[in-house]
């Protein structure tokens, strides 16, 4: 039984030609693996003692100091954007006009420029207020990827908020309003509370992304994961070259997304069993990586 | 510095920069389209190799940072004997990267054409061919209009680093001039912004409108 729309049950014919598809396939697959292979090997890229020298005890406390340094950054931004992010939906939900504005203005000019860029804004700016007092640089490349990953995510993570808030049935605010509760009562009590439990897989997933974008610390030289795989073939052993050390690295950054973007799923799976939401309420933008039978990972940038 | 003394030196280097960036986002957007209807095929296919392949491609490239993606494609590539320049390793690793989301977002349209549809164009008499022509691909296009457009733009943002890898386009152009005190760290960090933004405010508008005009209205 196969799981999409496009092919209904195999007859004998049908099942015969995906048994030759899939021989031919696997034949392709194993052809393109052994040609790999022989490259690699011919140049020298899959000697053995050029993969045992990165788990060298020095080796692997080097490199697990960059994984700590990209966790303490991504949990640090993570955590500062949620409580940013959620301040500009509330005031995009405002009935100020001028608040609501603002939170516009912000979430969209944010929203819409490169990480990258505002990674070496936020640092050199810094940098040249520091030099400018002939002081030291007031946030370092911590606080300047924190920062840069803080302006970028609380903009995105706004509009998760804000679409949680819009899929809620106005009968609870409604409600809320006839049983004569104000409208910051009926935020904090009724509203907020459903909507913030409903976006908490999207939420996740974002933090995902987030940890995917750590890796960009890397340019103003923040020691995160990627710079240190990076130095790893001058540091201790000259075995390790840039090959080792980058597959290495992309393969624990590929199983901590994953889990990520897998506890993503999970919360979402449970969610929607309980909450029985319909997928067509919500904001697509937001669930795009969260439908049944995706891939699981995180967001594009 | 003045703006006059500023755009005197930076004109020629700022035109360049932003052309090279324009270039990269659709050469790299058009490889991924193309990728992402390969793998889609893959895996929307009754083989089960394909399948399976296409599954762990999308989830390579959507599990690990695009910075790591064109490290490898600078060593992995050469290795494997396939020299490339930087521009074109770029345009490679982009194309790839966002062509895994690109075959997420297809499939996702696909799927979002309900069975019945199918089912009525086979009893009706249609080949795979026509079914796809004349009932399933005219759907799923009008669905997926959205995500593409936000791809596009998530494509456009992350060319900026290919200037990792010494490709010159507007973000290695603002790395040079930042490091240029008399230019004004402000000043550059909002002609560089402008630049992005001349770029992907229309692109969001446009592909906002073409949603509008082509979405199914149920």
């Amino acid at each position: 039984m196969t799981g999409n729309v496009l092919i209904e049950e195999l007859g004998p014919r049908g099942r015969r030609r995906v048994r030759v598809g899939t021989g031919l396939a696997t034949v392709a697959a194993v052809l393109v693996l052994f040609w790999m292979y022989g490259r690699l090997d011919g140049n020298g890229q899959l000697e053995a003692v050029r993969w045992t020298d990165l788990f060298d005890s020095a080796t692997l406390r080097f490199l697990g100091e960059g994984l700590i340094a990209t966790i303490r950054a991504a949990v640090t931004a993570g955590v500062v954007a949620t409580v940013v992010g959620f301040a500009f939906a509330l005031m995009r939900l405002s009935k100020s006009r001028p608040v609501r504005t603002l939170a516009v203005g912000w979430v969209e000019l944010f929203r819409a420029l490169p990480l990258l860029l505002m990674i070496f804004g936020v640092f050199f700016i810094d940098t040249s207020i520091a030099r400018g007092r002939g002081g030291d640089a007031l946030l370092g490349t911590f606080w300047s990827v924190v920062v840069a990953l803080v302006l970028y995510n609380s903009a995105v993570l706004s509009e998760i908020f804000r679409a949680g808030v819009r899929s809620l049935d106005s009968g609870q605010s409604e409600a809320a309003k006839a049983v004569g509760m104000t409208y910051w009562q009926m935020m904090f009590v009724v509203v907020l509370p459903q909507a913030v439990r409903r976006m908490v897989p999207a939420i996740v997933a974002q933090m995902a992304t987030l940890t995917k974008d750590v890796s960009l610390g890397f340019v103003i030289g923040y020691e995160e994961f990627v710079r240190r795989g990076a130095g790893t073939p001058n540091f201790g052993d000259p075995e390790v070259t840039n090959f080792q050390a980058y597959v290495s690295i992309g393969i624990v950054y590929f199983i901590l997304v994953w889990a990520m973007a897998g506890l993503a799923k999970r919360l979402e799976q449970r969610q929607s069993r309980a909450l029985k939401v319909a997928a067509a309420d919500r904001d697509p933008d937001q669930d795009l990586d969260l439908g049944a039978g995706d891939t699981l990972g995180a967001g594009p940038a | 510095m003045s703006w006059s003394e500023f755009f005197d030196e930076y004109q020629d280097p700022l035109r360049e920069a932003t052309w090279v960036t324009v270039k990269l986002a659709f050469s790299s957007f058009g490889l991924a389209l193309l990728v992402g209807v390969i793998v889609v095929s893959f895996r929307v296919s009754p083989i089960p190799p394909l399948v399976r392949v296409a599954g762990w491609f999308v989830a390579a490239f959507r599990n690990t940072p695009l910075l790591v993606v064109l490290f490898v494609a600078l060593f992995g590539l050469g290795d494997l004997g396939l020299v490339f320049d930087f521009y074109p390793t770029a345009v490679v690793a982009l194309g790839l990267y966002t062509g895994a989301y690109m075959a997420e977002v297809l499939r996702s349209g696909i799927n979002a054409v309900p069975r019945g549809q199918a089912e009525a164009g086979r009893s009706i008499g249609l080949g795979f061919a026509q079914l796809m022509r004349f009932v399933v691909i005219p759907q799923a296009v009008r669905t997926v209009i959205g995500p593409i457009g936000n791809l596009f733009v998530a494509n456009f943002k992350n060319t900026a680093v290919a200037s990792t890898i010494s490709v010159f386009e507007l973000t290695a152009q603002s790395q040079r001039m930042f490091n240029d005190a008399s230019a004004g760290v402000w000043r550059v960090l909002a002609v560089i912004s402008a630049l992005y933004l001349l770029f992907l405010l229309p692109a969001g508008a446009v592909f906002r409108r073409l949603e509008a005009r082509f979405a199914i209205k149920r």
